[in-house]
């Protein structure tokens, strides 16, 4: 397709602007590794693309804001989806708003963050990769649009386990990508209990993040 | 006939896809055994089902692709149209669910590849109808029931458009309906 622009070209993935029929739309292609087995990069390949989409139709469901899927192409092992319009990372909104010095959006965004966070718990999805650059705003900072992408690594567990890794596995990107930033992250947690109402289960995911953080520590001062 | 829409697929340029809307008719018993006979090949959906041409188009889009890429459910590409619309799995179901019936007094009509538009004529002919707007599609939407059939959550519902809502299930049907049992 001569029409398409490249927009992003990423360690498994290309991303691509394209219309769809008159819509805006991103392409994401995932494109083979060469020193990767060729079979067995293709379940590999194909297993991703099911759980992107599987994992964004699931947060839909349970009120999140995703991008709308138009087409899946396992010939290409291509996504075709809505392209959100004026788009800020989280990662961008962040620097921004902390070299302005505006700590009230940054606090506005920490209550969404979490808030949506908690959402997708609840429902059992496991993002798998979540950092904020797979998160896209929208909007004034008062009533900021959260949408959460990039669901290629996401499960659907209802351990307390893998929701407290989901979490540890943000704060770790969250901090190299923000340094000095804990106490927004913090904010974050404190918001994301805020909004859980199964209280037990709640406790039981900070309880293994916390244990997760103390297995990092422990490994980073043996390595 | 001005109303209707013809569009060519985005992956294949060779092949079309022409959409209309019959908003009112006296019946479609005489289209539809023309259908069942094959003198007319066409998708005849139960607007009842449809809330806008777009979600008729990505279902068409993906029953193409399939058809090119010798991945299809059923027997041919119209018959895949309704298939894709469906979020069952159940060919027989989905015909049921999305296929116009014969005492409907509308249809939209979905036709792949009508070369100088002789199957849409052929259509106008038998309906005694010249097409409508397109429209008008979401004004024939029965809305309880696409929340019924595609079983649609109410966080769903205030989050998204009812269409947006559709068109990610018509895309991600084989994907979300992977085992019997578990949705
Ligand atoms: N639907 C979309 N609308 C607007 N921008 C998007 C959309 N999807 C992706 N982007 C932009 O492209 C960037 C990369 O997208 P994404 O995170 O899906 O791919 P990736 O990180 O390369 O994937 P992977 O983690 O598998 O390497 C996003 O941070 C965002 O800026
Ligand atoms: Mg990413």
């Amino acid at each position: 397709m001569e029409s398409r622009k490249l927009l992003k070209q990423g360690a498994e993935a290309k991303l691509y602007l394209h219309d769809f029929y008159g819509r805006p739309c991103i392409i994401k292609e995932r494109f083979q590794k060469q020193y990767r087995h060729h079979t067995l990069d293709s379940m590999l390949t194909n297993q991703r693309i099911k759980s992107e989409v599987r994992a964004n139709l699931r947060c839909r469901m349970a009120g999140i804001l995703t991008p709308t899927i138009f087409m899946v192409n396992f010939q290409d092992n291509s996504i075709y989806m809505e392209e959100i319009q004026d788009p800020i990372t989280a990662k961008q909104y962040i620097t921004d708003m902390s070299a302005q010095g505006d700590s009230s959006s940054l606090l506005m965004l920490a209550e969404v963050i979490g808030q949506t966070l908690s959402k997708m718990h609840a429902g059992n999805i496991i993002h798998g990769d979540l950092t904020t650059s797979n998160m896209l705003l929208q909007g004034n900072p008062s009533n900021l649009r959260l949408f959460l992408i990039d669901f290629g690594l996401s499960s659907f567990e209802a351990s307390a386990e893998d929701k407290g890794v989901d979490l540890y596995v943000l704060e770790r990107a969250f901090l190299s990508s923000h340094p000095n930033s804990q106490e927004l992250f913090n904010t974050i947690l404190n918001s994301y209990q805020a909004a859980t109402k199964n209280i037990k289960s709640c406790k039981e995911i900070i309880a293994k993040l916390e244990e997760v953080r103390m297995r990092g520590r422990k490994r980073t001062m043996i390595g | 006939m001005a109303a209707y829409q013809k569009v060519t697929h985005m992956l294949y340029p060779d092949t079309s896809v022409t959409l209309a809307l019959f908003a009112n008719v006296e019946s479609c018993k005489n289209l539809r055994k023309c259908v069942m006979e094959g003198t007319v090949e066409a998708a005849l959906l139960k607007t009842a089902m449809i809330v806008d041409s777009f979600q008729v188009l990505v279902a068409a889009n993906k029953a193409i692709h399939l058809y090119h890429t010798k991945s299809m459910m059923t027997k041919n590409v119209h018959s895949e149209i309704l298939y894709c619309l469906s979020p069952s799995k159940n060919i027989s179901e989905s015909f049921r669910s999305f296929g116009a019936a014969d005492g409907e007094t509308s249809v939209f009509v979905a036709i792949v590849n009508d070369a100088e538009d002789r199957t849409l004529k052929k259509v106008t002919n038998i309906l005694g109808r010249e097409p409508d707007s397109l429209d008008l599609t979401s004004t024939l939407s029965d809305k309880k029931l696409i929340a019924k059939t595609y079983r649609l959550t109410d966080d769903e519902l205030s989050t998204f458009s009812l269409l947006d809502t559709l068109v990610s299930r018509v895309a991600a049907k084989e994907i979300i309906t992977a085992g019997k049992g578990q949705s």
